[in-house]
């Protein structure tokens, strides 16, 4: 039912994207659609039709042109543009540069992902307060941080997840990462393997994406992505805390090691799948 | 590769300051000469419960709804150590201490076990509030904490459930209400583990998730002829 609208939706879709964002080179909707071929039943990547179909017309997309506007206009008490941060490709360097993190920086002596690498960026090149509404405002697509992590990541759209494991301090943080997913605590006795390890299981009506499926994985973890259900585009951090929030566990700390450590080992499980940026979720 | 502690948040040092007290008797952290942690130097389970419970990764000081905070949460007890170890499949030895301890859990009402209110089951069994904490603290003053039923399991066909856990459609129609059944149900509400060790569904009466009374009407909801989930 679902798959003879699908393959013509790209042929519709190929003009209406590039409008957007010009630095895609595919649409979105496409790099799914590629990743769906593969796993042609996956109950969580057709659970809705109708998600499919509008993201030609992902709101996020308007949230990525704000924050390319954004990341190169001079801003912060240095009136710099962020065309100096390094994500770990060089200076101003974004193509690709997101499907390889969280990776570790010299600079800091840390694994860093997106937002704790942007965060740092406003505060040393940019001169930004950490209490700053710029810095501090994560969430909402309103937010400086969704404009530039959306803008950031879109770069990575279509590239497969290559997160480093070069470095002593990226293998340690994976591996932790890998403990922390299984690890069953809080009211419910829920760890992140309770939801994420079996194909086609839902909470009520949502199909939960497979940990162990790449390709039901990658589109799990292309964040930002636009959340239909809360009208707003949202970071992988914001998943995160999510997640704890229904387990009835503490609360995660945005930028701390160990959400970084969470975010290294679910890039870990999506590595050779394209990522999908911006994505659009229920 | 060593991380400065000059870098880190005062929370986490505060939590530094108190792990060096503690993991003085596990001798497994290596905290280096002048403080720093090393993280490469720590095993991946060494690592995980370091960031999880001394980094301030988490917000362990928040007040939770049962009393105390957060940290309690997330401190873990046997059963959820076990069976995070062993991915939930425990060796037929945990199994085996599991189902005791979750036996020894279980505590009977007086004067047997009752059906309450299928109606009032029916709304518990539908509702996803109560313990939730973070940026949005559910105020059980406000109301009763439910069952979250519906997150995993079909009850009234009419209505969406999840499939994590098996369906109940039917329950009380295939199978009557009889003291045998009432006994188990009751017991799997309770503390599932008992059947069932390292399953994934909570243990709502050991921990104190849901009242006797919420727990008898749930059991209405599932096990009673004119309830929705039997017709």
């Amino acid at each position: 039912m679902i798959r003879p609208m699908l393959l013509a939706l790209p042929l519709a879709l190929a003009v209406g994207v590039t409008a957007h964002a010009d630095h895609l080179k595919e649409n979105p909707v496409d790099v799914l659609m590629r990743v769906i071929e593969e796993v042609p039943d996956s109950p969580y990547l057709l659970q809705s039709e109708q998600n499919l179909m509008m993201m030609e017309d992902n709101p996020n997309l308007w949230t990525v042109e704000d924050g390319k506007d954004l990341f190169y206009a001079a801003r912060g008490p240095n009136n710099v543009s962020l065309e100096t941060c390094d994500f770990g490709k060089g200076p101003g360097e974004l193509e690709g540069a997101y499907a390889e993190m969280p990776r570790y920086f010299e600079d800091t002596g840390r694994v860093m992902d997106l937002e704790a690498r942007l965060v740092h960026c406003m505060m040393e090149i940019q001169g930004f307060a950490a209490d700053d509404p710029a810095v501090r405002q994560r969430h909402g697509s309103g937010s400086d941080h969704m404009k530039l992590q959306s803008y950031i990541a879109s770069w990575s759209n279509g590239i497969p997840w290559n997160p480093p494991m070069d470095h002593p301090l990226e293998r340690a943080m994976r591996d932790a990462g890998e403990y922390i997913f299984y690890r069953r605590a809080g009211s419910l006795d829920m760890s992140c393997q309770t939801c994420h390890y079996e194909t086609g299981k839902r909470i009520r009506a949502s199909v939960l994406p497979n940990s162990r499926v790449p390709q039901e994985w990658t589109k799990a973890i292309s964040w930002p992505a636009f959340r239909v259900g809360h009208d707003h585009s949202r970071s992988s951090q914001h998943r995160i805390r999510g997640c704890y929030w229904q387990m009835r566990q503490a609360g995660p700390v945005a930028g701390s090691d160990g959400t970084i450590a969470l975010i290294s080992f679910w890039t870990d499980l999506a590595r050779g799948q394209p990522a999908i940026l911006p994505d659009m979720k229920r | 590769m060593m991380l400065n502690i000059k870098t880190r948040n005062a929370a986490g040092l505060a939590a530094l300051a108190s792990v060096a007290l503690i993991v003085g008797a596990c001798a497994a952290v290596d905290y280096g000469e002048s403080g720093k942690v090393d993280y490469t130097k720590m095993s991946a389970e060494e690592l995980g419960e370091y960031l999880v419970m001394e980094s301030g990764s988490w917000n362990m000081d928040q007040e939770v709804q049962e009393g105390g905070t957060a940290r309690d949460r997330m401190t873990q007890d046997a059963m959820q150590k076990v069976c995070s170890e062993t991915r939930n499949q425990p060796s037929p030895e945990q199994a085996g201490q599991i189902i005791a301890d979750a036996r020894a859990s279980i505590q009977y009402p007086e004067g047997g076990i009752r059906l309450g209110d299928w109606r009032n089951g029916r709304d518990l069994s539908w509702g996803g509030f109560g313990f939730r904490i973070v940026h949005n603290p559910d105020d059980h003053s406000l109301r009763e904490p439910s069952g979250n039923c519906y997150n995993c399991h079909t009850m009234d066909p009419a209505r969406p459930g999840g499939n994590l856990g098996p369906s109940l459609t039917g329950y009380g129609a295939q199978r009557g209400n009889n003291e045998a059944t009432r006994r188990f149900v009751y017991e799997m509400i309770y503390n599932p583990h008992a059947y069932f060790p390292c399953t994934a569904m909570p243990r709502m009466g050991a921990k104190n998730l849901l009242s006797e009374q919420a727990i008898a009407d749930i059991m209405a909801y599932v096990l009673h002829p004119d309830s929705p989930v039997n017709r």
